[in-house]
């Protein structure tokens, strides 16, 4: 196997300059041309000020994770220096604008080339502040050979005002002219672009959770702004409109998962996107879903908690919170995707399996994985097929009254939607019968309340097993026997990944279990490879081990060895390969 | 079963003599005057004794959490607009957990009608102060000597300044009044709100159908009653105390929620095909 080459730039700077746009523009360009992006962006919770920085990195081949070590850097402001000095490569280029950054030499690897470079006397006088985003990926270009039409051809595609497009393409132009005629080009750049390349999409988790919801048939979503779930929202109340889908902001997360439930229960597919904290104010309507069975999708971007905790960084420590919020007792899907391709995918199931076994559905992602694009193939959609469960057939003659709640051998009962002929009940957040009566608002049923508490409990568990099978829980990567199982769910998975192909490389032997579907949990299908597995490394996001906690209920098996992040960073691929070896030590 | 039968065979278990019986009375009376198609009307109820209508009335029905009837109406009415969508519950339910809905449904001029049962006290948690409860009232959390101090929260009134374009007061009492003004209610295409003065006999000792029969006055024969007048409305609403206006405070027109959405002009939600969805142009736009 060849090690894979990659080529990684990071911008950084105050809010304000552009940043994440100067990096997307890269990511677009060379997405559109045959390469693979991956980005990352990082930012703190305020409007104006802070450090803002968007890192992107580039290959030949398809990318699962990223690594802060940059072959370029952009610095707009000192803060970008002092945190990212330490995190350059050999022969690393630096652009700085010494009216914003003082670059102390001493700092920097030994053979780092230093470009000062006044950007800001390029933007025109009165003219915005973030235009010297242009002038930044002008110097970018001359410095590394990144194809200059390509940045203004991304440029052309994404501004539609011709004026602002014009002075960003004159801006960069004229950087570029300075530098090619008073700096030495480096000419780093080490991938060759493809113009006519197979197309791509540069994508996100939110934005694939929200594309597999409209082509889910979904139609209404009702939410409350919490980063880094609102993305999921706002790309439905803008983009939702023309497929028909309405988006309602909510004067609360409370009102939100509520409106949900009334749309669903009246027949429309919904979905709602939120945060720990909106999803805490969710709970109570949680379990109101699930007895009066009306399904309902969630997507839950974590965040560092407890509390307002980080809102705009990444952790996994809402597994726990998720797989068992609620008063009493119910069963609830919750799938964790790994990946954009599982964001997609998944979720289009997960509407599915929310109609066919009626219940709560959670999609458990992250900021990381919520908000970094991403080069992915095109979907393929043609195989996709929607299954609404069962339904009620109107019966304008029909003599026995419809039973909403009826129980089956595999607990799962039609659903009528209101305007159906034949199909007046009662759904209720009550303990109820078969019609959905309240198991103690009526004489008969007062007398037979132990019968119906206890009937109606089991009903909601007896879809498990069907759910089981039903349910592709948990994916296995790697040889079957290895030295090492890693075992992991989530965003984790694209550092796992790459960390396992450079273990191959160096000759280590790794598989890894993700765990895609954490509730119900699938404790048959991950005994077998447990029961193989020479040492375990559980990886998690979090500092109690969560998934750990959960395996252990469900199995009694305990993993040998653990590696927590939870310092509001993504794990990166060497990290976890320099783990590996330590439990092989 | 025909789409206008109205009964089901469950027998309330509200106590003998309570206000609720005679508002369900009322609220079939007075669907059965509209002669709806209860197959396509939706009632959502909160939780408390008020709440429990819902599971007597044979409408779609769906009885909510606690505070919560609203958001679950504003998801049904949302999801298919071609329903008759209704809500209801008590004083508690609404003007307490509900509040934030309340104000945010009206001004939303969602087409959805409100019923709230005003007992000015929880009834089904055994007779706590609510909302509603009058100054001095004395009840299980706020007991004598002190009783309430909080100044009561006057639902007329709040459902004026929110915006509800249909406001009403109705009283258990005066049936006849009341069918009509939930009858009226329910055909107002816009949130329409109905407090309704329901004694409960239980727990509130105090306002009682005497206390009531000698305070409320038909808001119709009143001097200055006007209903197409804001103003008006908001000084009869302010009356709380010898005298109790009942009746129309306020009616306007103002455009629906649904109706300012282009995605429902032309089918509801519920009415869209959802296979064969193509996102290739969402896809195009990530090139
Ligand atoms: C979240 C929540 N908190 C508290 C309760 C308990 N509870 C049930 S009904 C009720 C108050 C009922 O008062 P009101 O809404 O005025 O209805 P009434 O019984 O008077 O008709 C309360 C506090 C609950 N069911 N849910
Ligand atoms: S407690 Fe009051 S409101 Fe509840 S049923 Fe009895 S009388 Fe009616
Ligand atoms: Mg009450």
């Amino acid at each position: 196997m060849m090690k894979k080459r990659y080529y990684t730039c990071l911008f950084a700077g105050e809010a304000g300059y552009g940043v994440m746009s100067a990096g997307s523009i890269i990511a677009k360009g060379a997405n559109r041309n045959g390469l693979w992006s991956f980005l990352v962006n990082e930012y703190p919770s305020l409007i104006q000020g802070g450090l803002n920085s968007c890192l992107v990195r580039l290959a030949d081949q398809s990318l699962s994770s990223y690594e802060e070590t940059l072959d370029f850097l952009g610095l707009f402001s000192q803060q970008g220096f002092d945190y990212y000095a330490d995190k350059l490569n050999p022969g690393a280029i630096v652009l700085y604008d010494p009216a914003t950054t003082q670059v102390d030499e001493s700092k920097v690897p030994e053979g780092t080339l230093l470009y000062p470079v006044s950007l800001t006397s390029f933007v025109p006088k009165g003219g915005a502040k973030i235009m010297i985003n242009s002038a930044m990926l002008g110097s970018f270009c001359a410095l590394t050979g990144y194809p200059k039409n390509v940045v203004i051809d991304v440029i052309k595609n994404e501004f539609h005002n011709a004026k602002i497009q014009q002075e960003n393409i004159k801006i960069l132009e004229e950087v570029y002219e300075h530098i090619v005629s008073s700096l030495p080009s480096q000419n780093v750049f080490p991938f060759t672009f493809h113009k006519h390349a197979e197309p791509k999409i540069l994508i996100n988790g939110n934005e694939a959770i929200s594309i597999a919801a409209i082509q889910a048939g979904c139609k209404f979503s009702a939410g409350y702004p919490m980063t880094p779930g609102s993305s999921v929202l706002s790309y439905l109340a803008d983009h939702g409109r023309d497929y028909g889908l309405v988006f309602k902001q909510a004067e609360d997360e409370i009102a939100a998962i509520n409106m949900l439930i009334g749309a669903s229960f009246t027949g429309v597919r919904s979905i709602g996107s939120t945060s720990g904290g909106g999803f805490a104010l969710m709970v109570e309507a949680l379990g109101f879903a699930a007895m009066a069975e009306v399904p309902v999708v969630m997507v839950n971007a974590q965040r560092g908690g407890p509390s307002t905790g980080l809102p705009t960084r990444t952790a996994q420590a809402d597994l726990n919170f998720v797989v068992y919020a609620s008063q009493g007792e119910f069963p609830r899907i919750v799938l964790a995707p790994g990946d954009i391709e599982e964001c997609f995918y998944e979720t289009f199931r997960v509407f599915n399996l929310a109609d066919k076994y009626q219940v709560p559905c959670i999609i458990l992602t992250d900021k990381y994985l919520a908000d970094s694009s991403v080069s992915h193939p095109l979907f393929a959609t043609g195989h996709l097929t929607i299954d609404r469960g069962k339904r009620f057939e109107e019966n304008v003659d029909r003599q026995e009254p419809y039973l909403r709640y009826q129980n089956t051998p595999d607990g799962i009962s039609t659903r009528a939607f209101p305007g159906q002929v034949g199909g007046r009940h009662i759904a209720t957040s009550y303990t109820h019968g078969e019609d959905g009566f309240y198991s103690s608002g009526n004489k008969e049923y007062a007398l037979n309340e132990p019968t119906v508490t206890k009937e109606s409990m089991d009903k909601l568990y007896n879809k498990l097993p069907s759910m089981e099978k039903d349910i592709p829980a948990i994916k296995f990567y790697g040889p079957s026997e290895a030295d090492v199982t890693i075992i992991a769910w989530g965003s984790t998975k694209g550092a796992i990944l790459e960390a396992m192909e450079q273990a191959a490389i160096e000759g280590i032997c790794v598989n890894f279990l993700q765990v895609l579907y954490i509730s119900p949990f699938p404790a048959t299908a991950v005994e077998p490879i447990l029961q193989k597995a020479k040492k375990t490394l559980l990886i998690e996001g979090n500092k109690t081990g969560q998934l750990g906690g959960i395996l252990a209920a469900h199995t009694g098996y305990k993993a040998n060895h653990s590696f927590f992040k939870y310092n509001s960073r993504a794990f990166v691929p060497s990290e976890i390969l320099a783990k590996i070896k330590e439990v092989l030590l | 079963m025909s789409a206008h039968d109205i009964n089901l065979s469950y027998v309330p278990t509200w106590c003998a003599g309570c206000g609720n019986y005679g508002i369900i009375n009322a609220l079939k009376k007075a669907l059965t005057s509209l002669n709806l198609d209860l197959e396509q009307t939706v009632l959502a109820t909160g939780i408390g004794c008020a709440s429990k209508i819902s599971q007597y009335v044979n409408t779609y029905r769906i009885e909510t959490l606690h505070g919560r009837s609203l958001p679950v109406a504003t998801g049904v009415k949302l999801a298919n607009h071609n329903l008759t969508v209704i809500a209801e519950g008590g004083d508690g339910d609404g003007m307490g957990l509900g509040m934030g809905h309340f104000i945010h449904t009206a001004r939303r001029n969602l087409d959805i009608t409100y019923f709230i049962h005003n007992n000015q006290i929880y009834g089904l948690t055994k007779g706590q102060t609510s909302p509603t409860s009058d100054l001095g009232a004395v009840t299980k959390f706020t007991p004598a000597p002190l009783g309430n101090v909080e100044q009561p929260i006057n639902i007329v009134k709040m459902a004026l300044n929110a915006g509800a374009t249909f406001v009403a007061r109705g009283f258990v009492g005066n049936s006849a009044q009341l069918i009509s003004l939930m009858a009226e209610a329910i055909k107002h295409p816009g949130f329409a709100v109905v407090d309704i003065l329901q004694p409960c006999v239980t727990f509130n000792h105090v306002n009682t159908y005497p206390w009531y029969q000698q305070r409320v006055k038909v808001i119709d024969n009143m001097e200055g009653y006007d209903p197409t007048s804001l103003d008006k409305a908001l000084f009869f609403a302010g009356l709380w105390g010898e005298q109790i206006p009942i009746g129309l405070y306020y009616r306007t027109i103002r455009p629906t929620y649904h109706e300012s959405l282009p995605q429902l002009s032309e089918q509801s939600l519920m009415q869209q095909k959802i296979d064969n969805v193509d996102i290739t142009g969402l896809m195009k736009e990530l090139y």
